[in-house]
């Protein structure tokens, strides 16, 4: 007779091989979590199918409304509409005006630019498609070498993820229980981390390979000021959100929403003054329509997760691999490595979202026992810090990890959509391109895991 | 008959859209309300928020979000693993296509049948939100008509070619 456990792990690996099959991630999800629950039902009485079923009644319409998720569609649309309204394009184009006129200013300048949209967007891939179609052809009308050029822009669209606001976060902190607005604070060190290594990485690059990118002239007078003015509203939109969610003056449902009316009005404003620019009535519908699309998808996963999450319960599986770390005697560090390990050969080919949701409430339990229990103090505890700092740090890491998956060969999703997106340019080249990048983030994240207060201090500091 | 039903999802996404809309509305008018009281109360001037703003955008997102669905269908933007399959012939890959999107409806109208019976009780139960005092089910409808419009995307889906949304 299989055990509970057991019949968990089968379903774990069903999962995979469901995956495997293409089943679309919340299909899988659901099958092995309705499946499960009836296996479960047949080989432990107790555990009756038919009360299982009846919660089905309840749960879709419980998980959607929920007023902290409503974040979700609202970051998106603000993302879509800041496209729309060619804000990304102002912001690139700003921060060009800025530093253009150095070797690799451009480069530098998109970097900047992913930073600064992927404040709006909260979604890599997101970025990566935006800022690709708006600096691409400016990289490549300048000769930037078309390595460096994709490279940059596969590397700069990770930023995305773990930039403030970002849903991979909302989602995260959802999971866990930990506060989203910690979540944001924790993140903007690291985030600002990775722009310093990515123009740090452009500058080396260009300093040992000047023909990576020619020295660009000079942007003439009236242009740069004309640059410098679109630049400043953008700034202001973009920045006072991330300030603001930072220290707390916002919540994210409020900042989400009124963010995106911002954006909506200064679009309309654009337009209002002249007929080319800014935000149409069509560009409206296609932002609608793209977050239905991109919230669709998201909610669907987050639904199957429910789901799955209540399946692995039953079967006990959070507290069995809670148990195996605590009497297992595996060194704390080694485990945080495998499960980092794990997450980044994951995200070569699965979705980061859907990889959180399935990885993390299945290793997070097994990972507070290892440090020491939820009562542990940071004095007695394995990793130096008490559950409720475990959960920002270990939630800030594993994001920046399931970044690398995106750019990591041979499948990461980022390197496809630049390679997409610069038609001409071999896969290959992208993936050159990357590597310098992929190296920096590897460092990265060896120095988040080596100093915890990269990510912990901002919190602790804006907390008192 | 596919293309009518995408136009179908795409028409009612923007419905959903504009549930968005509004909590973007709402949630600008409340924030703009608290950030007035607090610069005009040292002057003996209240102004007040809206009374249960969190409670409509609780039931505002609950049928937006599922409206989202069809569209997303439509779009076959539901997310799937590509890597593995690619390597089979494109029949294999067309079969398994379809078997999905079989499954894809016949898990639309399970959750249908199931929020029906849920939507009933809520009523019967006459349960309201905390703060508005407004009637939970009517909420739960938006719900299930976008879960069978889900359903008949994916229907349409294996009879046709992919539709454009």
């Amino acid at each position: 007779m299989l055990e509970r456990e057991t019949i968990g792990l089968l379903g774990l690996g069903v999962l995979f091989v469901l995956l495997i099959l293409r089943v679309p991630v919340g299909l899988a999800m659901i099958a092995v979590g309705i499946g499960g629950n009836y296996v479960l039902s047949l080989v432990v009485p107790y555990l009756r199918f038919d009360p299982y079923l009846k919660q089905f009644k309840t749960l879709m319409w419980g998980t959607v409304a929920n007023y902290e998720l409503s974040v979700v569609p609202l970051f998106i649309l603000m993302g879509y509409l800041a496209s729309h309204a060619n804000l990304s394009r102002d912001l690139f184009q700003g921060l060009n005006a800025v530093v253009g006129r150095f070797r690799g200013g451009v480069a530098m300048a998109a970097i900047g630019a992913c930073a600064g949209f992927g404040a709006v967007c909260g979604s890599s891939l997101a970025t990566a498609s935006t800022m690709g179609k708006v600096a691409l052809p400016e990289l490549k009308r300048l000769n930037y070498a078309p390595r460096l050029a994709t490279g940059t822009l596969a590397a700069g669209g990770t930023l995305g993820i773990l930039i403030p606001p970002s849903v991979a976060l909302v989602i995260y902190a959802i999971i866990v229980e930990a506060s989203i607005i910690q979540m944001f604070q924790a993140a903007i060190i690291p985030g600002l981390i990775a722009v310093l290594f990515f123009i740090a990485t452009i500058a080396v690059q260009v300093r040992l390979k000047p023909d990576l990118a020619p020295k660009s002239a000079a942007m003439p007078a009236d242009e740069r000021r004309r640059a410098y003015l679109r630049l400043l509203p953008v700034l202001a939109i973009f920045g006072s959100i991330i300030i603001g969610l930072g220290i707390g003056l916002f919540t994210p449902t409020p900042a989400a929403a009124v963010g995106a009316t911002v954006i909506l009005l200064y679009g309309l404003a654009l337009r209002v003054k002249n007929p080319e620019e800014g935000l149409t009535l069509s560009g409206i519908k296609s932002s609608i329509l793209d977050t239905a699309s991109t919230a669709g998808m998201i909610y669907f996963i987050l639904f199957g997760a429910e789901v799955l999450k209540g399946f692995f319960t039953r079967a006990g599986l959070p507290a069995t691999m809670a148990s195996f770390a605590s009497t297992s005697g595996i060194d704390p560090w080694m485990m945080l490595v495998v499960i980092l390990f794990l997450l980044i050969l994951l995200g070569c080919f699965m979705d980061s979202l859907a990889m959180i949701l399935v990885v993390v409430p299945f290793f997070w339990p097994a990972l507070v026992e290892v440090n020491g229990g939820d009562y542990v103090t940071a004095a007695t505890s394995a990793y130096g810090m008490g559950p409720e700092d475990l959960k920002i740090w270990f939630g800030i890491i594993a994001l920046v990890v399931v970044e690398l998956g995106l750019i990591t060969p041979p499948v990461g999703l980022n390197v496809f959509i630049i390679s997409a997106l610069s038609k001409g340019v071999a896969m290959s080249q992208v993936f050159l391109g990357v590597i310098p990048f992929f190296v920096v983030e590897l460092f990265r994240i060896a120095l988040l895991l080596a100093v915890p207060g990269l990510c912990l201090w901002l919190p602790w500091y804006l907390s008192g | 008959m596919g293309h009518m039903i995408a136009r179908l999802a795409a028409g009612w996404a923007v419905l959903g859209g504009v549930l968005v809309l509004s909590i973007m509305a709402v949630t600008s008018i409340n924030v703009s309300a608290f950030t007035l009281d607090r610069i005009v109360r040292p002057f003996g001037i209240d102004v007040a928020g809206l009374p249960g703003y969190e409670d409509y955008v609780r039931l505002a997102v609950s049928s937006a979000a599922l409206m989202f669905f069809p569209l997303c269908q439509a779009r076959r933007g539901h997310v799937t693993v590509d890597l593995f399959v690619s390597w089979l012939p494109p029949a294999v890959r067309q079969a398994l296509d379809r078997l999905w999107l079989f499954a894809i409806a016949g898990l639309a109208a399970f959750l249908a049948y199931w929020m029906t019976i849920g939507m009933l009780e809520t009523r019967s139960d006459g349960a309201l939100s905390p703060v508005l005092g407004w009637p939970e089910w009517p909420f739960y409808a938006p719900g299930v008509l976008s879960l069978l419009l889900w359903a008949a995307v994916a229907l349409s889906q294996i009879l046709g070619p992919e539709p454009d949304a």
